[in-house]
């Protein structure tokens, strides 16, 4: 992908980008919000990592600017106001996602893709199939060729999660604020344990295709449903 | 002397406070004597009106109308002067060419109705008198004229009265003032004194309030009150700051640790000693964010956030959710009866107290501990009951557990951020609520009571099987 960074600490913005550049995408990088709007008019770009508090104009009113002119770039914003009030902002703000400081490069660039394949894909209609393994929304039971199992509701709920994002790197925060829809992070292993009885089950209709990626997330390989 | 010139000099100006409220209480006092006297004088005029009209009236009545009537009220009068030598009252005919026909008031004819006339008395000083003419139908002129002495002293002594209401009250008002300003500053210097050995670092100092009365005594207990709340309150936060060090020096010493031993041994440790450090980095990142989180709950949060909340499904999604947690960690997790209760409230923030309450269980219990949840509508309360069969908190603790980095002396410092119940207990007071801990024998029960929404509720116990 094509990433534009809106970086002003040098330290931070090199860590960004150079992560980003090593797992393959490509980042410009612009260290003021004017220079943003300049780099954004110069050349289209898949998303846009913003801080929210830059020297000259600040990140909130660099989204207002590209909106106004109908930019509908996706844009995730990256901030050290943390609060649920400062997301909240963020988000009505205009930002398609926001991330507090620290943050993980990894963590960012999953989201990355998230933000910007949902923007390709707001017409499309979302199927709960991968390959051959299917989800049913009525019976909240999974079925893979002749063998199905029932779920919980949550188990449910994470499953279709990752079937909506097949072959792309899930988090723990991603879960956490998209099936769980909180806002705080659990200290337990909320994830490992519902993940474990989701996979259990997975397995005894003989398909897992979830890969967990030590430190980072995990993965539905769709090219293990067939 | 010297109370007084401190009085002057002070920050409160009292000395121009002194003369505006001097000046306000004389111009009061002289607009009360102005409207008094206006109101007497009003009063004579009426009584000297009425009297006029009276007397034209017997006059004109006793010469009767007709042919003659002058004459008779010429001779009426001439018969009046004989008879009355000294009087307040005088009669004046004038024939239709204004000549003066009877009385002995020299005067020029005045217009009809009631009018004042200047008039001397004999000698050289002109007098004020009050008269009233009537025009009679042969075109002569009857005026009766009083002069009244006593209108006359009143109107003479207005200016000296003025004057003296004016600088008797001035004198008083800024005596009154004075000694008012006085009392009041004797009575602020101990509050004075008090507040200068505050700000100079004296938390304990309080205003003495033996030798204060009335208004000053009772604003001083409730300065007091306040003074008490705020050393509380800087204790608190000396606590709080001590043991937020504490707990993040622990991590960081560890983390230091691990760069260190990092740099010495060779590249193949190097990965699992990153993978630590950043396990450390974790730690301290996610005490800040508990400490985020309750600042913000305890400063309000959002209140767009509120809404009507049910608890049965929002406990049923958590007990999904838990289950698997307990039961990693060797127990169980059943739900028993679950009632019907609505409140208003940020279901995120319902939703992290009884997950905090939770992983308590998780992680503050050993291995095998089992938990209940659950929900009853009580006395327009919704009461929802976490319970643990694990060995519960010794009772001096539970009051201290509630506050933030506080844990039971039974669990070891490494275990949780020591912010979980402090949230729950700050989520609870956030929806008017409460929470209470208490010996379960074996195992410990949390009690978080919130205001339901009304009172439709369907106490259908259900006992639920488990998960």
């Amino acid at each position: 992908m094509r990433l534009l960074v809106v970086e002003d600490d040098p330290i931070i913005a090199d860590h960004i980008v150079s992560g980003l550049i090593d797992i393959g995408h490509s980042a410009t990088l612009a260290r003021t919000g004017s220079e943003a709007i300049r780099a954004m008019a110069d050349q289209a770009h898949d998303a846009m990592i913003l801080d929210r508090m830059l020297p000259d104009i600040d990140g909130m009113s660099v989204i207002s600017h590209m909106r106004s002119r109908g930019d509908s770039t996706p844009v995730l914003m990256l901030s050290a106001l943390g609060s649920v009030k400062n997301r909240i902002e963020g988000l009505q703000g205009g930002a398609d996602d926001y991330l507090a400081k620290p943050f993980d490069v990894d963590e960012l660039a999953a989201r990355l893709i998230a933000i910007a394949r949902r923007g390709a894909a707001r017409t499309e209609q979302t199927s709960l199939e991968v390959g051959r393994l299917q989800l049913h929304p009525s019976s909240h039971s999974v079925a893979y060729r002749e063998a199905s199992a029932a779920l919980n509701r949550k188990q449910y709920s994470l499953l279709a999660y990752f079937m909506c994002n097949a072959d792309r790197l899930v988090t723990r925060a991603m879960l956490i604020e998209n099936v769980w829809s909180y806002s705080f992070s659990p200290s337990t292993n909320i994830i490992e344990s519902n993940m474990s009885r989701l996979r259990t089950a997975l397995q005894e209709i003989g398909c897992d295709p979830i890969e967990t990626q030590r430190g980072a997330g995990y993965i539905l390989r769709a090219e293990r449903c067939a | 002397m010297r109370l007084t010139w401190r009085i002057f000099r002070g920050p409160a100006r009292l000395d121009r406070l002194a003369i505006q409220l001097g000046l306000a209480f004389a111009i009061a006092m002289v607009t009360v004597g102005m409207v008094g006297f206006s109101l007497a004088d009003n009063w004579v005029s009426s009584r000297i009106d009425t009297s006029l009209r009276y007397h034209t009236a017997k006059y004109l009545s006793e010469a009767g109308h007709g042919p003659g009537e002058d004459a008779r009220l010429q001779a009426k009068i001439l018969e009046w002067q004989h008879r009355k030598v000294l009087s307040e009252r005088t009669y004046v005919l004038f024939d239709r060419t204004s000549k003066r026909i009877a009385g002995r008031l020299d005067i020029t004819p005045p217009p009809p109705g009631f009018s004042d006339l200047r008039f001397t008395g004999g000698g050289h000083n002109y007098q004020i008198g009050r008269g009233l003419a009537t025009r009679l139908p042969s075109g002569s002129l009857f005026v009766v004229v009083q002069h009244s002495e006593a209108a006359m002293s009143l109107h003479a002594l207005l200016p000296i009265v003025v004057l003296i209401i004016s600088l008797a009250a001035l004198i008083l008002g800024l005596s009154a003032t004075l000694l008012f300003a006085h009392l009041t500053a004797k009575r602020l210097s101990e509050t004075q004194n008090t507040a200068a050995a505050i700000a100079a670092g004296d938390l304990s100092r309080r205003i003495p309030t033996d030798r204060l009365d009335g208004m000053f005594a009772v604003q001083a207990e409730s300065l007091n009150r306040m003074l008490d709340h705020m050393e509380e309150l800087v204790r608190a936060q000396q606590l709080f700051s001590s043991n937020l060090a504490h707990d993040l020096r622990t991590p960081l010493t560890r983390l230091r640790s691990l760069l260190e031993k990092a740099s010495r041994e060779g590249q193949s440790t190097f990965p699992s000693l990153m993978e630590r450090a950043d396990r450390e980095c974790a730690s301290i990142i996610s005490i800040f964010d508990a400490l985020l989180r309750l600042a913000e709950i305890e400063t309000g949060r959002h209140p767009t956030a509120m809404s009507a909340v049910s608890l049965r499904p929002l406990i049923e999604d958590i007990a999904d959710t838990m289950e698997p947690v307990i039961s990693d960690h060797g127990g169980t997790l059943r739900v028993r009866r679950l009632d019907d209760v609505s409140i208003t409230g940020d279901p995120d923030l319902i939703n992290q107290l009884l997950i905090n309450l939770l992983e308590n269980v998780a992680t503050h219990t050993p291995p095998g501990t089992s938990a209940t949840l659950s929900l009853e509508h009580d006395g327009g309360s919704a009461v929802i009951v976490v319970r643990d069969d694990g060995p519960g908190l010794a009772v001096g603790d539970f009051a201290r557990v509630t506050q933030p980095f506080e844990r039971g002396s039974a669990v070891s410092s490494g275990g949780g951020s020591g912010l979980g119940l402090a949230i729950a207990n700050a989520i609870a007071r956030f929806h008017r609520g409460s929470l209470d801990l208490t010996d379960a024998t074996p195992g410990l029960v949390v009690q978080v009571r919130i205001p339901a929404n009304d009172s439709a509720h369907h106490s259908d116990a259900a006992e639920q099987s488990a998960l």
